[in-house]
């Protein structure tokens, strides 16, 4: 990382705001374990583990956030800087569309549409490829699962597949 | 001739055709992913860990192990042919073995990689043959003490061994283990951190987990760069290494299963750290040094030998007393604890044909592996030029069918996905996913052990430091975990630490 793309004691300063995020769920933690009835040394409750788990994460975040603030470090802009990020965020967008319509279309409705859009939206792969790959794996995937294997696939309202 | 008996009855059990296939599939996609960079065999185990439901706990336990030492033949020829490491553990194959590709020796190079692979692998086998029976009677009188503390030098040893800050290291583990503790408490069968969701109350399922962290994550980080390989284009001959080179690889090979086995059985350790440590011992032994990096054998020979030798010492912890000394064996315990099986001290006893089996058809699968590794070195080598456009998004859709069949539930899938995108940011930000993965696993029996120790003691925590019984063992893995807490606050010893820091999970 050169120091262009570094960051001191500033708002956009990465590791600050991991450091920061880490103090924040250490603290949660602790607040879990307070709540989940911490006991006594001797008969340890439910939060026993999870209090103190807590307070060693509250101690290595803010040993990451002091080391933030004396070292610096990489900017937000910097890990993302020549990269082909809306890639990743369409990839994440697709498979959470996948999810969520998985037991309302079925199996095979949502994963071959899926597998084509992977293959076209990544690094586009040539139509005459992806069709058939599209097609020819979510079927053979469905065919060895619920044929051969008798596993349970959602075939949604069209009850296809 | 207990062992000699034992053995026999593991063969039994290995030959069976199904077990056979089993362990060909095994070693099939281990040497796959190997040779596939950007998929370690930690992705492979986690996505067909649901597979192994469909089969006998001895075919699906087979079947992962194959993938685990399958994936160390394999990692070489990427390394050897490409200069990209398949696998972390065969990131120091490069150095040398490339060097000796450019010089148009790649056939010894492969070849002296998959027959020193081989003897480290048949050395480790019988090692692991003989010390595992004693070391589990031993494991017998171990008390909840000793496993608490057990478990905390294998995470500690683990972070320290990571690649990048310790502290953040660290963190994750925490993570880890708050993560593994959301379900109900064995003890009290309260509820904790499942915010009203029924699919949480027997806990975050490590299929999801391991998938998201370890499957989705790789390809959104891989999605994002233009990956180009530049596969070596010349034809491969020889592959046998000739007398000189058996003469110069002797020694390394020898020494490099020696080292790795022991390293393989230290928890936290692995194969990684054991190739790292092989090549450093040649370097520094070898009368000249300065061939290392531009093409020495011993560089490729010692190492290789190294992480397989790791991989069969990697089983003793495991088997023995149930605890996984890398993420490897974490998702091999995951594998176990699908088929109601504990292992442990008393698996030996109570399950010998698994144990036995298991050790059976690891011989089996060298011999495959060597097999699969020299005559057919041309197809991997086409597998090579596999797009990674058509590579990801079938990767992606068989992570997606692996969770969905693990549990039936979209919920896993969602689990995987949330995984995916927190592995992704992980690493962006330089966290690394192997310490969560392994205290996740570790959680609940770290929780159980920790307060088991402290009701058997009633609070008394020096339960845990003194020299009674078996107690130094609890002791000196306390003291040694917190040695290398310190080590990283001492700027001379800190940098010693980032030159053997290594990427588990890759």
């Amino acid at each position: 990382m050169s120091d262009a793309g570094k960051a001191g004691l500033r708002l956009n300063n990465s590791e600050l705001w991991g450091g920061l995020v880490g103090l924040v769920l250490g603290a949660l933690v602790i607040w879990a374990g307070i709540k989940f009835n911490l006991g006594t040394v001797n008969d340890p409750g439910s939060g026993f583990v999870l209090f103190y788990v807590g307070i060693l994460m509250c101690l290595f975040a803010a040993s990451i956030t002091f080391a933030a603030m004396t070292e610096g470090g990489p900017t937000f802009g910097s890990l993302w800087k020549g990269t082909r990020w809306r890639k990743t965020l369409v990839v994440i967008a697709s498979l959470l569309v996948f999810a969520r319509a998985f037991d309302d279309l079925g199996f095979l409705l949502t994963t071959i549409p899926l597998l084509l859009f992977l293959l076209r939206a990544i690094d586009p792969v040539r139509w005459t490829v992806a069709i058939p790959l599209a097609v020819l794996a979510p079927l053979g995937s469905w065919w060895v699962l619920k044929r051969l294997l008798l596993i349970q696939l959602p075939s949604g309202i069209f009850n296809i597949g | 001739m207990d062992v000699l008996a034992n053995v026999a009855q593991g063969f039994g059990v290995a030959l069976q055709p199904v077990n056979i296939i089993y362990c060909f599939i095994g070693v099939f996609i281990g040497t796959l992913v190997g040779v596939l960079p950007g998929i370690g065999p930690v992705s492979a185990m986690s996505l067909l860990l649901p597979v192994t439901l469909s089969g006998t706990p001895e075919s699906g336990i087979i079947m992962m192990a194959g993938i685990y030492y399958g994936s160390m033949y394999g990692g070489s020829t990427t390394s050897i042919l490409v200069n990209i490491p398949g696998e972390a553990a065969s990131v120091v194959t490069c150095i040398d073995g490339h060097q000796m590709a450019k010089q148009g020796r790649a056939g010894p190079a492969l070849g002296i990689s998959a027959l020193g692979s081989f003897a480290a692998g048949t050395f480790a086998l019988v090692a692991l043959m003989l010390i595992a029976p004693t070391l589990a009677a031993l494991a017998v009188r171990f008390g909840p003490a000793e496993y608490f503390s057990l478990m905390v030098l294998g995470l500690v040893v683990l972070t320290f061994l990571t690649q990048g800050s310790m502290a953040k290291a660290l963190f994750m583990a925490c993570i880890g283990v708050v993560l593994g503790l959301i379900g109900l408490d064995s003890i009290t069968a309260q509820p904790r951190l499942t915010f009203g969701r029924l699919e949480l109350i027997d806990g975050i399922g490590l299929v999801p987990v391991v998938m998201g962290l370890f499957g989705v994550a790789e390809v959104l980080s891989n999605i994002e760069q233009v990956i180009k390989r530049d596969v070596l284009t010349t034809k491969i001959t020889q592959l046998l290494p000739n007398k000189e080179d058996w003469k110069a690889s002797a020694g390394p090979i020898s020494r490099g299963t020696i080292l790795g086995f022991f390293l393989g059985i230290l928890p936290g350790g692995g194969a990684v750290v054991a190739s790292f440590a092989a090549y450093a011992l040649e370097k520094r032994i070898s009368k000249t040094p300065e061939r290392f990096g531009h093409g020495a054998i011993e560089g490729v020979a010692g190492p290789e030998a190294a992480n397989n030798a790791a991989a069969g010492g990697a089983f003793i912890p495991l088997m023995t007393l149930g605890i996984p000394p890398n993420v490897v064996m974490a998702l091999l315990l995951g594998a176990f604890v699908i088929h109601g099986l504990q292992p442990g001290p008393l698996m030996i006893t109570q399950n010998p044909q698994l144990f036995w089996g298991i050790i059976a058809s690891m011989y089996i699968g060298n011999v495959m592996l060597l097999i699969l590794n020299l005559p057919l070195i041309g197809m991997w080598v086409q597998l090579l030029k596999l797009p990674y456009n058509v590579l990801f998004p079938m990767i992606l859709l068989f992570t997606i069918i692996g969770v969905y069949c693990s549990s039936n539930n979209v919920f896993d899938v969602y689990v995987m996905i949330a995984f995916g995108v927190i592995g992704y940011v992980m690493r962006k930000f330089g966290y690394e996913p192997a310490p969560l993965v392994l205290a996740f696993v570790l959680g609940p029996m770290l929780e159980n052990n920790l307060r088991k120790a402290l009701i058997l003691s009633q609070g008394d925590l020096t339960t845990f430091i003194l020299p009674l019984n078996l107690r130094w063992i609890s002791a000196s893995c306390l003291v040694l975990a917190l040695l290398l807490l310190i080590v990283p606050l001492l700027p001379s010893l800190r940098k010693k630490r980032e030159l053997v820091a290594l990427d588990e999970g890759a």
